[in-house]
């Protein structure tokens, strides 16, 4: 005799106006355990998520991580600091460049190497184009997510826009490996800050597209407005940063409250704006992403403003054939794009570091997720999941 | 709520306002995009500048160059001069499978024998054929571009510089004496 199983839209179903119900509360529910991923078209990459539910609710929820796991850590300790940015710029493959940009600020700083004034200011630059196009990327794959196909064209077409300059100045499209400890790699080439600046006006003026097309839709609101709450004191205790913890009223943003670059006199200048909101919700979430593109490109128009005013200089500095750091340790933190990108660097004098660990935005991010979905119904784990902006090789390193 | 759906006109406005407009999408098999000089494309090689020295293969995060030589010995220029020897490639492989496109064995190379070329249509059916010998890689050297001028307020190329230099002692050495190139 088999045991005859009841598993409707029971207890988990209170809270439902009854047509939405199907069932009533008097029948009797089963916990169901059921998998998200690692493959599954609503996330994107190789997340599991181990949902147990009841009903639609869901009671628990798993994230399952290390699917995509390299061992980056440890790879990066036998790998010198030039083929080192080569793995950085991987791990999370949209902040390229934010991401290498703190392998070479670690080991400036154990060097005390100053770097020239004009790699300061293109960096920056650079720094910032890479996050308007992080942020494209997730203002377009947001709304596809939660069913609106439109909205990717149009991001597409302003990273396509920048993803052109950079490719010009760097070569690559996504891995710039630009970086190098002292500076950049190469000089800009001429012309190309009117380009760049040509870029940026091109995106800021086709911006509010997407603003219309996405941010006043109605369905939209109804998918993500007070939808996967997260708290302030949740955004601390998990360690959450970025724009997800900006969203929910953190006002923590390492270019402002622990300047590195060229962001103290950007801050000072007052075109380094904190966005931030309170609501905490998924359309809080979206909302400070597309404000973050606006300060960026502000950020990205006075940076090109300074690089054409500073006076001729090298762009990095001349190294010795074998680069060592000296012995010590240091954690150099910087603002990327998804949020904090920690490298803690431990050098005992070798041409390889002994240890560099690797601390990710989007793991703390994720970590978050069982305490955001508790509670919530199935059709919202996909607007929520996708309003967490992660890249699964940030998580798994 | 009276606006309701006015969120969704907007939205509208914004689709129907771009179907005026003129695609962006590429053509791409039909019209070949236009890449920039500094693109990372395909990995070109020199032979004659290559002197075997290990740089880039040992540099290689991924270690996909293969390298093999032999040496030769050339009579001496002079008369009493010594033998020398001399380094032949053999093999000069690199996996494209494996590369990173990273560029470090580019910037290694201390006698410029590997350079970027923008390429890229190099896709094959066998993984094996991403394994490109040297005479594929030389033949690429006929698609490397010129690197683009830079900036104004750039330093000056090295070679600029050290060409400049070179330039400057030949005028100014006296007529007889130029030194050797």
């Amino acid at each position: 005799m088999t045991e005859q199983r009841i598993v409707g839209l029971g207890a988990g179903a209170t809270g439902f106006r009854s047509y939405e119900r199907g069932g009533g509360d008097e029948l009797a529910t089963e916990d169901m355990v059921l998998n998200i991923g690692p493959q599954h078209p609503a996330t994107h990459g190789v997340l599991r998520l181990k949902l147990t539910l009841d009903g639609e609710r869901i009671v628990a929820c798993e994230p399952i991580v290390g699917y995509m796991h390299r061992g980056v850590e440890k790879l990066f300790e036998v790998r010198d600091y030039r083929q080192i940015i080569v793995l950085a710029n991987r791990h999370d493959w949209l902040s390229a460049f934010s991401s290498e940009l703190g392998v070479v600020l670690a080991v400036e700083r154990m060097l005390g190497m100053e770097v020239p004034v004009r790699a300061t200011w293109s960096r920056t630059l650079l720094a910032e184009l890479n996050r308007v196009l992080n942020h494209l990327m997730f203002l377009g794959s947001y709304p596809l997510e939660i069913g609106a196909i439109t909205p990717i064209f149009y991001a597409f077409r302003e990273r396509e826009t920048i993803q052109q300059v950079m490719e010009e100045l760097s070569g690559g499209r996504m891995h710039y490996m630009f970086n190098r400890v002292g500076g950049l790699k190469e000089d800009l080439p001429a012309g190309w800050l009117d380009r760049a600046g040509a870029a940026v006006a091109a995106v800021r003026r086709r911006l509010p597209e997407i603003r219309q097309i996405i941010l006043g839709n109605e369905i939209f609101k109804a998918r993500t407005q007070d939808v996967g709450q997260l708290s302030p004191e949740l955004v601390q205790a998990y360690g959450v940063s970025g724009p997800i913890a900006r969203a929910s009223g953190v006002d923590f943003d390492l270019r402002r409250d622990e300047p590195y670059l060229a962001y103290d006199e950007l801050a000072a200048d007052g075109v380094l704006r904190v966005v931030t909101r309170d609501e905490g919700d998924c359309y809080a979430r979206f909302s400070v992403l597309f404000d973050q593109v606006q300060v960026s490109l502000d950020l990205a128009d006075a940076c090109i403003e300074q690089l054409r005013s500073l006076p001729a200089g090298p762009i990095n500095q001349r190294l010795p054939k074998i680069l060592k750091a000296p012995e010590g340790a240091t954690y150099c933190w910087t603002e990327n794009p998804l949020g904090m990108n920690g490298y803690y660097l431990v050098s005992r004098g070798e041409k390889t570091p002994w240890r560099l660990k690797l601390r990710s935005a989007s793991f703390n991010n994720i970590a978050v997720l069982p305490e955001v979905l508790g509670g919530c119904v199935v059709a919202d784990m996909v607007a929520i999941l996708g309003s967490m902006f992660f890249v699964v090789g940030d998580i798994d390193k | 709520m009276s606006s309701w759906g006015s969120g969704l006109l907007d939205g509208l406005r914004v689709t129907w306002r771009n179907l005026t407009r003129r695609s962006v999408t590429a053509q791409y098999p039909d019209a070949m995009p236009v890449l920039p000089p500094r693109s990372r494309g395909v990995i070109a090689l020199i032979e004659e500048n290559c002197t075997v020295c290990m740089l880039c293969a040992r540099e290689c995060p991924a270690w996909c160059i293969y390298i093999d030589s032999h040496k030769e010995v050339v009579p001496p220029v002079e008369e009493g001069a010594r033998e020398r020897s001399r380094n032949v490639l053999d093999q000069f492989d690199i996996d494209f499978s494996l590369c990173m496109y990273c560029s470090i064995c580019i910037e290694a190379c201390p006698f410029d024998a590997l350079h970027w070329s923008p390429e890229f249509e190099y896709a094959e059916y066998d993984i094996r054929d991403l394994t490109h010998d040297k005479d594929r890689l030389r033949d690429w050297m006929w698609t490397v571009p010129v690197p683009p001028a830079l900036d104004p307020a750039a330093e000056e190329p090295k070679e600029v510089v050290a060409a400049r230099k070179a330039a400057d002692v030949k005028d100014t050495a006296p007529p007889g004496q130029e030194p050797k190139a």
